[in-house]
């Protein structure tokens, strides 16, 4: 361990070079601010900064192909939320195979940390993050966002999605290998289920 | 979680110095010896509270001379404790490189324990803290009076009994700080809370005779949010976002520390490539927050044009984050058992492009500072800290290893993989504020080595571990069978349910040892977290620093000792 | 008792108690679906496999007499596997509803396959049979995919109810659970169906999609419903009751609950409570302060020309402090408006329900309340004897008969929890808490004290009948000597018979049963069926 321990060199020799070095240097910034543009300030909002494909900005609630949320009401972003910032009420859908959906659906962007823990925990897709971080209001209650609010951004795409889940591969190593024993061993192929 | 006095312990465990020796000595005051998960804790008595803590400190076997952390916990109502509260002390030995945890049970109906100020001088505020939250008087402290909480407040807020909601409406500031003797000519003046030199928001009030500090006091607190409450009501998940607001300049570090305590508890490590991109993040985020500490450490003194050339380098940093997880600032993006995601495939290429952007940074301000002669004269020989002196406050990371003491957990306690990087450890030899900077900057550039080595040898395969019990199932699996859906609903709603026991978990984190004591009763609530801010003791030192020397170099010694308020408060 | 060794400890056990009873009694857990402390076994699930020495076959452990010497281990690799192989089979054509089903929180499959499935899922979406969903049966819901055909709710109709309303149709992996037609549950004790049913195949539909039910903090308490007193929780949200669910207690009422009791967790809550004090002519906003020094001095007044009605809807602890004023004051008292003490122990079915809606006609009796008669009560306030009536409850004022009387009363004092429109025939009103909302204990038909205790708080101004008869007693000068339920315990206790010696903690989560007072052998045994 001793060899990797190095001791700080305290010798340094103050003196006018250094200051000049330290004056061309920032000359040199400066040039290449001015004509080179290469501060890092830009100028918003005329300029944007690149966000990046997995910001996690304000939420949306992702829509059916009849426009219906796909949101079931499960609970589990009000539950994983570590802001509490979740209000859900649930209702009944008559469709059998969907039977919930949220009457009530609100975020209190206020109390929201950006986390994105609700995406992760999601197990339908319903809530994505956006790229969107403009979050502004004059009161506190017009922050609280709403259900019909969440789903109108599905047609905000100045900015796309944002924070999502990406794993869609529904081939799954575990379901091949054991296909393949089942044909291998016992020459058994599944077929569908007889109705 | 009872006492562990029934319990056989293995004859390597006695065997241990501290163990040893405390048992010679106190014999039957030592109630129980506990080696979960190779922490070594040993219960005593009340009454050998401050002997044993002397005999620790003091025997040449043990030599601990560290003092890291004190705090108290509530066992209010579990079963199979005599006394209500505990009271716990981590210490270290840079010697023997050990870390021992003391405890002592305290009742109820007298809660009250000897003060160790006399054995470590930075028991003091832990102290304070201790009576602030739980009520534990401390017989023998100077000054024990409220720390983190209002001097108005009522009640004592980490006690299991009190409601986390309640509400006190407290405006009154405290006024005076220090006594200020009658007929007195000294101006009293308050540098602070809002003050940009206070980097943060903390308050030192100070006696001044013209321009040199008579007596000196600190009140901090003002950024408490009772981080450690709001643990106790979250599932170890849920507190990985807390965690980034702890210090949120470097707040990828902060996960990363809690990440690892909790997989020290489940004992159920992450896999190769999580350890390593964790590693390069750490490294990335240590090199932002030394950028925060010197180029606003030199903005107090003047020199402004450091600042806007080094954060260029946090700018492409932060970009590397937000296109890893989403959030540049507070990323959680660490997970029990390894990282929420994998890097995106341009990881690389901006992990190269953010070195190129600090190295090209660091030249300059270097450049700027190290040699010019106004610096040298600000910064040479003011804020010296004897050897002795940091240990005994519990002083951690760049600033000790200002003062000389060569003490970096990833070298001698490595975690994450760092045993196989090639890395230095610069050391100061005086512990001036020169020291402390010449340090910070040598680590940037060991870090960015560490960095470039990781990146080279990155392995592949998942970047989180396969235990169903730990991580979430991924998204495909959600979809397509119950097996994987009912894993992730019981995550969801009950979390990681980790073994009842107890564990401290400790990094080196860009101010030195963060660490995580966690308490477990095996439920989804983690029943104490106690966090051990590395600035804390560091500042707890900083109104003694300053007695007799001039206003200028308090302000150029604060900055230097980087103390970030979301980290010191909580 | 033969002795076993379960996972490596010695258990004694009483003989005739199978290995799985044994082991959840000593906190080995083993994982079960059909099997039910109080349904027979059935033995059909086979998911509580278990390895016992000398055997070779694995051995289903709810089914499995221990006898003396039996070496038994539920954790060894073949119990573990066989545990897992039978849990995944179960899942096999399980749908993937967790999102919209309410067991989600209670589901035996959830908690048993991350203690002992964590294994990786074999069968595609399109590969699982699809049965019936969303099938309306009245109080409860069917979805036929979510069962695992354990049968507990083909037992309990048979055992229980006697109804037999369900039963297995189909066959093979088409096995369903259905009831004749799709007929509705139509007897009073539908919820045990969806409490009995270890998944989501039955499900309350007064509770669907409510709440989800990690959010919910439970309290235990005693049903106020009839005199029978079943053992409840109470699951509340932020002081909010959503639903009370049975609490097991094998001498009262097993692991069952009737209907009309469940659904008294609609009364709690804030809805047509009276949550402030009222008096005639004062206008709005009398605090109970100022009505209970009203009350104080109409009494002093009054002194023995006043009469006092106690309720047995009222815990022990507030008859013992109503009985203290009454005998204070030297007033008439008795409780027995609609002679509840005659229904107390009759049955108005076979399963739990009893004729005396009050939980606590014992303890009125106990208590020595049952003194100078109603009828006596009555004749002296229509004689103009009576100038202060008070009444611990409304009954008096809802009964036809007595409004005369009650009008010739000077002033009439009532404490009620829920507004009403026979609350106008009293001078005063004064807010009560409900059982919910009252730390106290109730004595139930056969003598069993039990606790209830607080799980939200009352509304307003509202308080415990025993805090607005010890603030009377305060203001007359004779104050009662205790300031909370348990202390009134302690003093109720060393006066009345049979009492002596308990406290709440010998009560207990389970209640104390008393020997049954002037009873034969013969009424004492009728008494406890």
């Amino acid at each position: 361990m001793a060899a990797t321990v190095v001791s700080v060199d305290r010798n340094v020799k103050p003196g006018v070079g250094p200051i000049l070095l330290g004056l061309w240097i920032t000359l040199g910034n400066f040039m290449k601010s001015l004509f080179l543009r290469r501060a890092s300030t830009i100028q918003f909002p005329e300029q944007k900064r690149n966000i990046s494909g997995r910001y996690r900005g304000i939420h949306v609630l992702t829509e059916r192909e009849d426009g219906t949320p796909k949101c079931v009401a499960c609970f589990m972003c009000a539950t994983v939320c570590p802001a509490e910032c979740i209000y859900i009420e649930s209702g009944e859908r008559p469709e059998a195979t969907i039977e919930k959906y949220p009457t009530r659906f609100e975020i209190d962007l206020l109390r929201c940390v950006y986390c994105g823990f609700c995406v992760d925990a999601c197990p339908e897709e319903a809530i994505i993050m956006s790229r969107e971080n403009d979050l502004v209001g004059t009161t506190r209650a017009e922050l609280i966002i709403d259900r019909e609010r969440l789903m109108a951004r599905n047609k905000l795409v100045e900015h796309g999605p944002g924070y999502r889940p990406s794993d869609h591969d529904v081939r799954r190593p575990v379901r091949i290998a054991a296909l393949e024993r089942l044909k291998s061993e016992y020459g058994i192929v599944p077929g569908p289920p007889r109705a | 979680m009872a006492s562990s006095a029934t319990v056989f312990i293995p004859p390597e465990v006695l065997a241990k110095a501290p163990a040893r020796v405390l048992k010679e000595a106190l014999g039957e005051r030592v109630l129980a010896i506990d080696d979960f998960r190779g922490d070594l804790a040993i219960t005593v008595e009340g009454r050998a509270w401050v002997e044993a803590a002397r005999l620790l400190r003091d025997h040449p076997e043990c030599d601990f001379r560290l003092f890291l952390d004190l705090c108290g916990v509530d066992y209010l109502d579990q079963g199979g404790r005599d006394a209500r509260y505990e009271v716990v002390l981590h210490l270290y030995s840079v010697s023997t490189r050990h870390h021992v945890r003391l405890k002592t049970p305290v009742p109820e109906a007298n809660p009250r324990l000897d003060t160790l100020t006399g054995v470590f001088k930075g028991a003091d505020w832990f102290e304070r803290e201790a009576w602030d939250l739980y009520g534990i008087e401390f017989v023998g402290h100077p000054n024990l009076v409220r720390l983190l909480t209002h001097d108005s407040f009522v009640g004592h807020p980490m006690r299991k009994d009190y409601p986390t909601a309640k509400r006190h409406v407290l405006k009154t500031p405290r006024e005076m700080l220090l006594p200020v003797p009658a007929g007195s000519e000294h101006l009293l003046v308050n540098i602070g809370p809002s003050h940009p030199a206070m980097h943060g928001t903390f308050r030192v009030q100070a006696l001044l005779d013209g321009e040199s500090i008579v007596d000196a006091a600190a009140e901090i607190g003002y950024m408490h949010r009772n981080f450690e409450k709001m643990a106790e009501e979250r599932t170890y998940w849920q507190i990985i976002p807390y965690t980034d607001r702890l210090n949120y300049c470097s707040s990828f570090m902060n996960g990363h520390g809690w990440a690892l305590a909790v997989e020290k508890l489940l004992k159920i490590p992450a896999p190769p490539r999580a350890e390593a991109i964790r590693v390069i993040l750490s490294e990335l985020s240590r090199i932002m927050d030394h950028i925060v500490c010197v180029s606003t450490n030199v903005v107090d003194l003047g020199a402004i044009t450091p600042f806007f050339v080094m954060f260029r380098a946090r700018e492409a940093i932060y970009d590397l984050l937000d296109a890893c997880c989403g959030a540049r600032l507070t990323v959680s993006y660490v997970r029990i058992g390894g990282l929420g995601d994998d890097v995106p495939e341009d990881f690389e290429a901006r992990c190269r492009h953010a070195l190129a952007v600090v190295r090209e940074v660091w030249d300059q301000a270097h450049a700027l500072l190290t040699r010019n002669v106004i610096f040298l004269r600000r910064f040479k020989d003011v804020g010296v800290m004897s050897r002795e002196d940091a240990l005994s406050w519990g002083w951690v990371g760049p600033c000790l290893r200002g003062s000389g003491v060569a003490y970096d957990i990833r070298k001698d306690h490595p975690y994450s993989g760092y045993e196989t990087y090639d890395f230095e450890v610069p050391v100061g030899t005086v512990g001036d504020c020169f020291d402390r900077y010449l340090v910070r900057m040598e680590e940037m550039r060991q870090s960015m080595r560490i960095v470039e080595q990781a990146l080279a040898k990155l392995p592949g395969g998942p970047v989180i571990t396969d235990d169903k019990r730990v991580a979430l199932p991924p998204k495909s699996e959600v979809y397509s069978n119950i097996e994987a859906l009912m894993n992730h609903f019981k995550l969801i709603y009950e979390g990681i349910l980790p073994p009842p026991g107890e564990v401290y978990g400790y990094t080196e984190a860009a101010n030195g040892e963060l660490g995580f004591y966690v308490v477990s009763d095996g439920r989804k609530h983690p029943w104490r977290v106690k966090v051990r801010p590395p600035c804390y003791n560091i500042y707890q030192a900083f109104p003694h620093m300053i007695r007799g020397r001039l206003i200028a170099d308090a302000v150029a010694i604060i900055g230097g000792l980087n103390v970030i308020a979301g980290e010191l408060d909580r | 008792m033969p002795r076993c060794r379960i996972d490596g400890r010695d258990i004694d056990v009483p003989s005739g108690t199978t290995v799985l009873e044994a082991a959840l009694d000593h906190g080995i857990h083993i994982q079960y679906f059909c099997w039910h402390p109080d349904l027979p076994v059935d033995g059909n699930c086979r998911t509580c496999m278990i390895e016992v020495e000398k055997m070779p076959k694995l051995q289903i452990a709810c089914n499995t007499v221990i006898t003396d010497g039996m070496v038994v281990r539920t954790d060894s690799d073949k119990a573990r596997d066989a545990q897992r192989t039978a849990l995944e089979f179960i899942l096999i054509n399980h749908p993937i509803d967790c999102p919209v089903c309410d067991q989600a929180g209670e589901c035996y499959l959830q908690d048993n396959y991350m203690r002992y499935g964590l294994y990786d899922a074999k069968v595609e979406l399109e590969e699982k049979v699809r049965k019936r969903k969303v099938v309306d049966l009245g109080p409860i819901m069917l979805d036929a995919e979510r069962c695992v055909l354990c049968s507990r709710c083909i037992r309990f109709e048979a055992v229980v109810t006697g109804t037999n309303s369900f039963e297995f149709v189909n066959r093979g992996d088409h096995t369903e659970i259905a009831t004749f037609e799709n007929r509705p549950i139509t007897h009073d004790y539908a919820g045990n169906l969806a409490d009995v049913c270890p998944v989501g195949a039955l499900l309350s539909h007064d509770f669907r999609f409510k709440m989800r039910v990690w959010f919910l903090k439970s309290h235990e308490s005693v049903c106020p419903g009839c005199s029978t007193g079943c053992n409840v929780f109470v699951d509340e949200r932020d002081g909010e009751v959503q639903r009370l669910r049975p609490r097991r207690n094998a001498e009262v009422n097993k692991s069952w609950l009737c209907d009309p009791g469940r659904a008294l967790y609609k009364e709690i809550g804030v809805t047509g409570r009276l949550s402030g004090a009222r008096v005639r002519g004062a206008g709005d906003g009398t605090t109970v302060g100022a009505a209970l020094d009203l009350v104080a001095v109409k009494l002093k007044e009054a002194g023995a020309a006043s009469a006092f009605l106690a309720s047995p809807q009222g815990t022990n602890e507030d008859l013992h402090a109503f009985k203290t004023l009454a005998e204070a004051v030297g007033g008439k008292l008795d409780f027995r408006v609609g002679e509840p003490h005659l229904k107390v122990r009759e049955r108005i079915d076979h399963v739990l329900q009893r004729a005396d809606r009050n939980p606590n006609t014992q303890g009125c009796l106990d208590l020595g309340l049952d003194r100078d008669g109603v009828g006596a009560i009555l004749d002296a306030c229509r004689a103009g004897k009576v100038r202060v009536l008070v009444l611990q409850g409304p009954e008096l004022l809802r009964v036809p008969e007595a409004v005369d009387a009650v009008a010739k009363a000077a002033f009439v004092v009532v404490m009620a929890t829920h507004e009403g429109a026979e609350l106008d025939r009293a001078h005063c009103v004064l807010p009560a808490a409900l059982w919910a909302e009252v730390d106290g204990t109730f004595t139930n038909y056969q003598r069993r004290v039990q606790r209830v205790r607080a799980a939200v708080p009352a509304p307003g101004d509202a308080r415990p009948r025993w805090e607005l008869a010890a603030g009377t007693l305060e203001r007359l000068g004779k104050p009662l000597g205790a300031t909370s339920a348990r202390e009134i315990f302690m003093l109720l206790s060393g006066v009345t018979p049979d009492y002596g010696g308990l406290d709440y903690r010998a009560i207990g989560a389970q209640g104390r049963a008393l020997p049954l007072a002037g009873g034969t052998g013969a009424r004492a045994q009728e008494a406890r069926a």
